[in-house]
């Protein structure tokens, strides 16, 4: 039977790419956050996820105005890097779980959401850094497969919380109603605390960052409460996108146990959070 | 619901924060359809060739225009684009994004650092 071996929460700055395509990963400024993730490296290498669900949203490098959708499940065979204004990364493209993905297509519709289906799409740095930061970057084929959620948290109207954290339990049946073997890690990202733009451009939360990865564990329930304004108000313009780690959460169970947790701030202008959840 | 939808005329409900509502989403549709334009590297060499030519391709005010060419982020902003989209405008001319962000804050960049993201300047 298919299962969830844990959850993955972690920030997903496109200045991270960045810095490991320059080669800074050692240099003083990056070392203290890239060290970070080495824990979280050897729990995933530990435990051979096959799929990774990655909860992310594209930031106009893909998708336009022209069509928003709410929730997109992605399911083709393959997805390159995208071109964001610098030519695509030099990754490998990510292989897609498809036949899962179809699956949690007819899942979310019976359960009453009804996510757009993409056959054809290439990924930002959105679904790209957390890949990185997990799995570490392959020469030539990625180990896991990915089933892409898109979350529109750009354009007004974004879901509300209390949706992600929903969508999220409807996840987790899709897993565990998959006839499969697979293992499955659910991958949140975003966030957290920072604004780019406006007179409040470089706003930083330190205190709810730190704050956010404690209860996103203890208390998700409160967090799933919270309106958009109050997330908006306190993790900034763009990092109110950390809502997006409300759905990896509502696919774990109520009690977890917290095997990893890092925070670095600035990673460029973003408070960067990392946390690895299992099911207690 | 009372959202972060501000109502056209209305300022930000959160101050200094412009969100991608309605109405700014509408107002900044041609500035962003033609940052998105740049994804492309035949649209980014068509940029650095002939910069107005290329903003007139997409039917962009004198308003909108200047503003691109003085890039003033602040005002492109106010104009209804978005950060994600004209930061793509950065590809081609190099900024950094901090640089950016201390322009949108009104602030000297060493005193945005230091001040708002807390570096040791």
């Amino acid at each position: 039977m298919a299962r969830i071996v844990g959850g993955l929460g972690t920030s997903h700055v496109p200045s991270i790419g960045a810095a490991l395509d320059k080669g800074l990963r050692d240099t003083p400024e990056w070392k203290p956050f890239f060290d970070g993730y080495v824990p979280a490296r050897e729990w995933v290498r530990e435990q051979r996820p096959d799929v990774a669900v990655v909860v992310f949203n594209d930031h106009f490098n893909a998708l336009f105005l022209d069509r928003v959708p709410t929730f997109a499940v992605g399911c083709a065979a393959e997805y390159h890097p995208v071109d964001e204004g610098w030519g695509p990364r030099a990754i490998p493209p990510f292989p897609g779980a498809s036949r899962f993905a179809w699956h949690l297509a007819d899942t979310l519709v019976e359960n009453r959401f009804d996510p757009e289906i993409i056959q054809e799409i290439k990924v930002d740095h959105g679904l790209q850094v957390p890949m990185e930061l997990f799995w570490g970057r392959p020469a030539d084929a990625w180990p896991v497969k990915v089933v892409p959620i898109f979350v529109n948290v750009l354009q007004y109207p974004i879901p509300l919380p209390a949706r992600l954290y929903e969508l999220g339990k409807t996840l987790r049946r899709a897993i565990e109603s998959y006839d499969g073997d697979e293992r499955f890690v659910v991958l949140g990202t975003g966030g957290l605390s920072h604004q780019l733009q406006g007179a409040r451009a470089g706003f930083l939360n330190r205190e709810a960052d730190q704050r956010f990865l404690v209860d996103i564990a203890e208390d998700p329930d409160r967090l799933a409460g919270w309106s958009r304004e109050q997330y908006v108000e306190t993790f900034g313009g763009e990092g109110a996108e950390v809502v997006m780690w409300l759905v990896m959460r509502g696919a774990l169970n109520r009690e977890v146990v917290v095997r990893h947790r890092h925070y670095f701030a600035p990673a460029s202008m973003t408070g960067a959070g990392m946390i690895v959840l299992e099911d207690a | 619901m009372s959202g972060p939808d501000s109502h056209a005329g209305e300022p930000d409900r959160i101050p200094d924060t412009p969100l991608l509502d309605r109405e700014r989403q509408l107002r900044g549709y041609r500035i962003n359809k033609m940052a998105m334009g740049l994804g492309d590297p035949a649209n980014r060499a068509a940029f650095r060739a002939d910069e107005r030519a290329y903003l007139d391709r997409f039917g962009l005010s004198e308003e909108e225009k200047a503003a691109v060419l003085a890039r003033d982020w602040r005002e492109m902003v106010r104009l209804g684009g978005n950060l994600f989209l004209i930061l793509k405008i950065s590809a081609v001319d190099p900024v950094r994004i901090t640089e950016i962000g201390a322009h949108q804050a009104g602030m000297e960049h060493e005193a945005f650092l230091r001040d708002r993201l807390g570096k040791k300047v």
